[in-house]
């Protein structure tokens, strides 16, 4: 053994040797589908393992060290031969290959390729055509009356090879011995009978489901507002300034009224500057710097559900409210003197909703004067409360329950509520709770009725059967009448917890938390109650439950009248909202700080605005006219505010705010390259083609990639000096095996190379002094390759790919419907496909849509109706191509259900 | 369905079902507390001064007599300390109410602020933590005298305002801490788990006995997830039912129903309020308590006294006014009376698992905001003591010459067994604290 190699002595060289391989490799495993453990799954892939690990520059171990011993034991069963050797002297630890046996060696033990070939599949299958067929059936469904059971379990494939080679076929096991029996029990175990088998061969159903946290959320604020009166829309802007030339609002001390765009005001020792005529100052006779006050109202507008922290920063005194309409949220009367300072109080509020607000602000013979109302949105920063999020006009509290709960189920790509916890059902206990309390507090107004009205208990017992029939979507019979509300009554020491009873137990009801249980699937009721899960995350309102008890829900063109009308509704755009942050990922990267060094100037500040930025370019493009789909991957323009502009380079806009900004240069170009995006797909010093592609490949292009099972760290110090980031990804996955996944994925993130990795644009890598080389040639899942120049290829290139738009039809209806569209008939995928591309891909006709076929639901449902299902638009000539399409996308579905992405 | 009802539930649960993991996460009843002597303050604060000869003994020493304010406490004659001749010494911004009231337990001067009084300059909050914050710290810093709340701020009479003038406790600097002046808060507070833990059991058969119902209707698949649910149902009604079989060290009082939170109720807020403050102590759920009767320059229209007029408003009437002063003997007399069934409620109850009685561990201290309303004075202002907790001699009248009262709120914090070197403005803690012996 040479003295310059890594084994020095066998225990700490094994482990630098190990240490080397492992900081480079990701061929073989990434190529490969491991099983859960981290281990190849067929005796096949454990061949083509060592075949990889004696041509290729770095190979990773699957597995931990210490288990190396115990899996070659392993091989054993599945036809692979080890054998001891001791002794290491003679080998060249020059040659890779040697390294990878070496691996082996050490602990003693060395792979050599069996008798297993590729053509053991084939071999497999024969053999049970053969003897197995007849007891077992064709897909292991099992023979009536020979083999009534399904082979279906969870041993290994070794063990089912000793079952076989002892007993099978019945009675004659001689015919099945060996490596016979390792086949059969191989072909058996891939095809159906193991657990990743059996959840691929099951048809896609619908499963019952239970609320998402977000779902609860909103039916709880829905129910009680539905009793207290919602806050419609609002498309004025700021808040209803009323200023006072004294302390106290008193009528007679106003000065004037006007609408503030925002609340930011320094006043230093001087006064507000007058917003009223000069007729009203000369009779008021102005302010004076010793006192004068302000009251602030209307609502604040919120699209993100999450904890708000709201800030109030002064010197002065002032009293906060935010969604409440008793206790102040914030009470800041006595001034703290000196500085201005800040008051915080954090508010958990939902998405898509306006939330009264108040702010009284006063100032006495303090020395200066200032405010500033500001907050702190979920996933940005600190900040004045901007114009576009203030409204004048006012609203009702709303009850959003600030319970936390576990996060859904998210493993097959999107929040579904396909399981229970006991976590989940004591935070659906809690919440129960806590809405029950307001109820109660807030009893007389929403039952309608006064301490001393006469009536009261009738009033209140009505208002609890009314309740629970909004919280379970259809009228209540007499039977659960006495069940869900009666019955309390009788056994509460008073009417209050009679109602908090009743409140609790509706919320706590299985007809409630699971929103199919509890009536007929296919009746009116039914469609309003998914149409408004669909739209919304939430409860019909009066006019779905109108229509659904008239019978008029029977038929799709009322349904689809119903859901362009939810469209416009504040709640369809936070779904529609959520819905792109999740496509866009923009939820999963936690954190976008850069090197300081090389980014100066990249803070937080600048990662909230493009947060903002990327949202307000959605929307615009989402809740225009056309809502082209297209043009979220195409359009010229982006949101900037001064700072952005600054830092970019861009021109600065003359506004403040965010201000829309074309780029004619076709440097910009949609989604592809805003600059959020480019920035979360890349390192903290550097581009990352690798992470960009992967996105732009799963997500907008809508083709699977299996998922590496192995993390691998990019290592800087691996590569040569001088090498251009492309360089160094082409060489880092230049291993066959790599380029499985890495020919789709390298081109696309490419073509990218020209934004830095904050997104600026650059014609030069600086490191490097190399020039930008963003071309490259992409193959698509047909075969056919594209020449890509550089993003905008790439971005019309997407726009108009049959795939990419089938991925966005499959991921929206995930979203709306929370569960797989094949679940809804053979036709559903190819007839949303056909009237999304014959409404010029308009988006929210597709949620339209998505949300109707949901709501019709399965086709064994819809049958019921008399009405058929019929698209917005008759599909065009191009129909069986999307057909074939959507078979292909049931497949491709599925093996995304057996392997979750991420 | 459970029939009992929820006072009866109430009675029934136990103390020690804090102690294991509460069902819904929330806090428990009451800490386990060591076994070691208890030792408790009370301040009780009434507002707008007294009428100072119908409230000092004219003696000195153990031999005095009661005046009519102090007669309805005759009976605790023994156990009672009158301290006359304390006054507040802190100056600078804010009038004599808002220094009155916001210095009263912190002894440090006001921060500036945007509060105009009827005199003097506007201010803002207190400077320093109050002495009953003081010692709820200190207590519950240590494991054999933490309990589940350490100190709990009991209000009597609508207090809706957050300024200098109705705030007492401070928990420091800038912090002002809220009476809760609704009783049914306060029994939420203290024993709402257990009322949502009862309604919780009254359901919950409901619940699973819908869910095997409608599970009845589902595919083999679809069961599974209510079955799984209906899982937790049971175990959560299980876990209830373990909690219910603890028992509380004593009962939660049964409150009168409907009471509401204004001028008219006060007599009944206040039995309600006193009566959770001496369940408390039994439950061992704090150590330091303060009752606040409304605020400084409270506004108390005590009709059921056949007084028409507002109390602070009566307090600005001059001395020769003998009507007025009549009416506010008979307010501070009906404020010794409330003294008076705290005080009997404490002695009524042997101390749990120790000896005597829980006023012989208890020290409760009466006091007010200013000496005498219609000067505004800031001198004599009314400090009596009644019952053991801090160990001082009791039965005598005392009079003193113009002491800083911070030397009064350090013997409370000495008593208690925290020994503080000064307290508030260092140097009106000159002297250390006043040996009451």
């Amino acid at each position: 053994m040479g003295s310059s190699g890594p084994f020095e002595d066998k225990a700490t060289g094994m482990s630098s040797l190990l240490g080397e391989l492992s900081q480079a490799g990701c061929a073989w495993a990434c190529s490969r589908r491991l099983t859960e453990d981290g281990l190849p799954h067929r005796a096949t892939e454990w061949r083509e393992w060592w075949m990889i690990a004696s041509n290729t520059d770095w190979i990773e171990l699957p597995f931990p060290l210490e288990r190396l011993e115990y899996e070659a034991c392993r091989l054993v069963h599945i036809g692979l031969r080890i054998r001891t050797v001791n002794d290491l002297s003679g080998i060249d630890m020059r040659k890779p290959s040697v390294k990878a046996t070496v691996v082996a060696f050490c602990l003693g033990l060395s792979l050599v390729a069996g008798a297993l070939g590729a053509e053991d599949a084939g071999r497999g299958h024969a053999i049970y055509q053969k003897l197995c067929v007849e007891c077992h059936g064709a897909h292991g469904e099992g023979v009536k009356g020979k083999y009534d059971d399904p082979l279906t379990g969870d041993k290994s494939v070794a063990r089912l090879q000793r079952i076989i080679h002892k007993s099978m076929p019945d009675e004659k096991p001689k015919l099945c011995e060996g490596d016979d029996a390792l086949a059969v029990a191989q072909y058996i175990y891939d095809e159906f009978y193991s657990p990743a088998a059996q959840a691929r061969n099951m048809p896609a159903r619908i499963e019952l489901s239970r609320l998402t946290v977000r779902q609860f959320q909103n039916s709880v604020a829905d129910l009680v507002s539905s009793f207290s009166g919602g806050n419609g829309m609002s498309d004025r802007r700021g808040l209803r300034g009323q200023y006072f030339s004294s302390r106290s609002y008193n009528g007679k001390h106003k000065a004037f009224d006007r609408i503030d765009p925002q609340i930011s005001f320094h006043f230093a020792d001087g006064v507000p500057e007058w917003g009223g005529t000069a007729e009203q100052k000369e009779k008021g006779g102005g302010f004076k710097a010793e006192e004068f006050s302000m009251t602030w109202s209307g609502s604040v507008i919120v699209e993100d559900a999450g904890e708000y922290e709201f800030t109030v920063r002064t010197e002065n005194g002032f009293k906060l409210w935010v969604n409440s309409s008793g206790e102040p949220t914030i009470d800041g009367w006595v001034a703290l003197g000196g500085m201005p300072q800040s008051h915080s109080a954090k508010v958990f509020l939902l998405g898509g909703r306006r939330y009264p607000i108040k702010l009284d602000f006063f100032k006495f013979k303090d020395k200066t004067a200032s405010i500033e109302l500001r907050w702190t949105p979920p996933r940005k920063v600190d900040q004045i409360i901007p114009e576009r999020s203030l409204s004048p006009d006012g609203a009702r509290p709303i009850l959003a329950v600030a319970t936390p709960f576990p996060p859904d189920d998210s493993s097959v790509g999107y929040p579904r509520g396909a399981a229970v916890s006991k976590a989940w059902d004591e935070a659906v206990t809690r919440a129960a709770i806590e809405a029950a309390n307001v109820v109660v507090r807030h009893l007389n107004g929403l039952a309608k009725t006064s301490d001393k009205d006469p009536d009261r208990e009738r009033k209140v017992k009505a208002f609890c059967r009314e309740f629970a029939s909004r919280a379970f979507r259809r009228p209540l019979s007499d039977d659960l009448a006495a069940l869900y509300v009666d019955r309390l009554f009788e056994g509460a020491p008073d009417l209050e917890t009679g109602v908090k009873r009743a409140v609790l137990l509706a919320l706590k009801s299985p007809r409630f938390l699971f929103p199919d249980v509890g009536g007929d699937n296919s009746d009116g009721f039914a469609v309003a109650t998914r149409l408004a899960l669909g739209l919304w995350d939430s409860l019909p309102d009066a006019e779905l439950l109108k229509a659904a008890g008239q019978g008029r829900l029977q038929k799709a063109d009322e349904v689809r009248r119903q859901a362009e009308r939810m469209l416009r509704d504040p709640r369809a755009r936070a779904k529609l909202r959520e819905f792109f942050h999740q496509w866009l990922k923009m939820d999963e990267v936690e954190d976008l700080a850069k090197n300081a060094k090389r980014f100066p100037g990249f803070d937080e500040l600048i990662v909230s605005d493009l947060r903002t930025s990327l949202d307000l370019f959605v929307e615009s493009v989402l809740w225009s006219d056309a809502s082209d789909y297209r043009q979220i991957l195409l359009a010229n323009h982006l949101f900037v505010n001064r700072r952005l502009a600054k830092f970019y380079g861009f021109e600065e806009p003359k506004k403040p705010g965010f201000q829309k900004v074309s780029f004619d240069s076709g440097q910009r170009t949609g989604v592809v390259t805003h600059p959020y995006l480019l920035t979360s797909f890349a390192y903290t010093d550097s581009t990352s083609p690798i992470h960009r592609g992967v996105f732009i490949t799963r997500n907008l292009l809508g083709r699977t990639l299996k998922p590496p099972p192995i993390a691998v760290s990019f290592g800087e110090q691996k590569f040569k000096p001088n090498l251009t980031m492309r360089e160094k990804v082409t060489e880092l996955t230049k291993p066959r095996a790599c380029q499985n996944c890495h020919a789709i994925i390298n081109p696309l993130g490419f073509s990218l190379e020209h934004y830095d990795a904050v997104g600026r644009f650059r014609t030069r890598e600086d490191d490097v002094d190399k020039p930008i080389d963003a071309v490259s040639e992409y193959q698509t899942d047909d075969g056919e390759i594209v020449k890509l120049k550089g993003a905008r290829d790439l971005a019309e290139f997407a726009a108009n790919s049959a795939s990419a738009q089938r991925g966005f039809v499959i991921q929206l209806f995930n979203h709306v419907a929370k569960q797989p569209v094949q679940a809804y008939g053979e036709t559903a995928l190819a007839d949303l496909r056909n009237s999304f591309a014959a409404s010029d891909t308009n988006m929210s006709k597709l949620l339209a849509e998505v949300a109707v076929r949901f709501a019709l639901g399965a086709p064994a449902e819809r049958d019921k109706r008399s009405a058929t299902f019929r698209p917005l638009i008759r599909p065009i000539a191009a129909a069986s191509v999307f057909q074939s399409e959507a078979r292909e996308g049931s497949a491709l579905q599925r093996r995304e259900r057996r392997a979750p992405t991420n | 369905m459970d029939t009992r009802t929820r006072r009866q539930f109430i009675r029934d649960l136990g103390v020690s079902a804090a102690a294991a993991p509460f069902l819904l996460g929330l806090p428990g009843l009451a800490s386990a507390g060591q076994p070691v002597k208890r030792k408790r303050l009370v301040v009780m604060f009434s507002p707008n001064g007294t009428v100072p000869w119908e409230f000092w003994p004219d003696e000195q020493g153990e031999d005095f007599q009661l005046k009519r304010i102090l007669a309805p406490l005759e009976e605790y004659k023994s156990k009672m300390l009158v301290l006359h001749g304390v006054s507040n010494k802190v100056r600078g911004d804010g009038d004599s109410h808002m220094r009155g009231m916001s210095c009263l337990l912190t002894g440090k001067e006001l921060l500036p602020g945007n509060i105009q009084g009827g005199s003097h300059t506007p201010a803002g909050w207190a400077g320093g933590i109050s002495i009953d914050q003081e010692l709820k710290n200190f207590l519950q810093s240590r494991e054999e005298t933490r309990t589940r709340f350490g100190s709990l701020e009991f209000g009597v009479g609508r207090i809706d305002r957050a300024d200098p003038w109705t705030r007492m406790s401070y928990a420091g600097a800038n912090k002002p801490i809220a009476p809760v002046d609704n009783p049914y808060h306060m029994f939420e507070k203290l024993y709402g788990n257990v009322e949502d833990r009862e309604n919780l059991v009254s359901v919950l058969d409901a619940v699973r006995g819908d869910l095997k119902k409608a599970a009845g209707k589902l595919s083999p698949e679809d069961r599974r997830l209510l079955e799984e649910h209906a899982q937790f149902v049971s175990e959560m009604e299980k876990d209830l039912k373990r909690a219910r079989e603890q028992k509380l060290a004593v009962a939660a009082p049964d409150l009168k129903r409907g009471v509401t939170n204004e001028n008219d109720n006060i007599p009944d807020l206040s039995r309600m309020q006193i009566d959770l403050m001496v369940n408390g102590f039994a439950n061992d759920m704090n150590r330091v308590a303060t009752l606040q009767f409304t605020k400084s320059v409270g506004q108390a229209k005590m009709k059921w006294l056949g007084v028409e007029e507002t109390h602070h408003t009566l307090s600005h009437h001059k001395d020769s006014q003998e009507d007025s002063q009549e009416k506010l003997t008979k307010i501070n007399t009906w404020f010794a009376g409330q003294l008076k069934y705290l005080v009997e409620r404490l002695d009524k109850t042997p101390e749990p698992g120790g000896e005597g009685s829980m006023l012989d561990h208890t020290t409760v201290v009466w006091t007010n905001e200013l000496g005498k309303g219609n000067s505004h004075t800031l001198d004599n202002i009314p400090f009596l003591l009644i019952g053991g907790g801090c160990g001082f001699r009791m039965g005598r009248s005392l009079k003193f010459d113009k002491l800083a009262h911070n030397r009064l709120l350090m013997a409370f914090a000495h008593g208690m067994g925290h020994h503080v070197e000064t307290f508030g403005n260092p140097q009106l803690s000159a002297g250390g604290p006043v040996d009451l012996g």
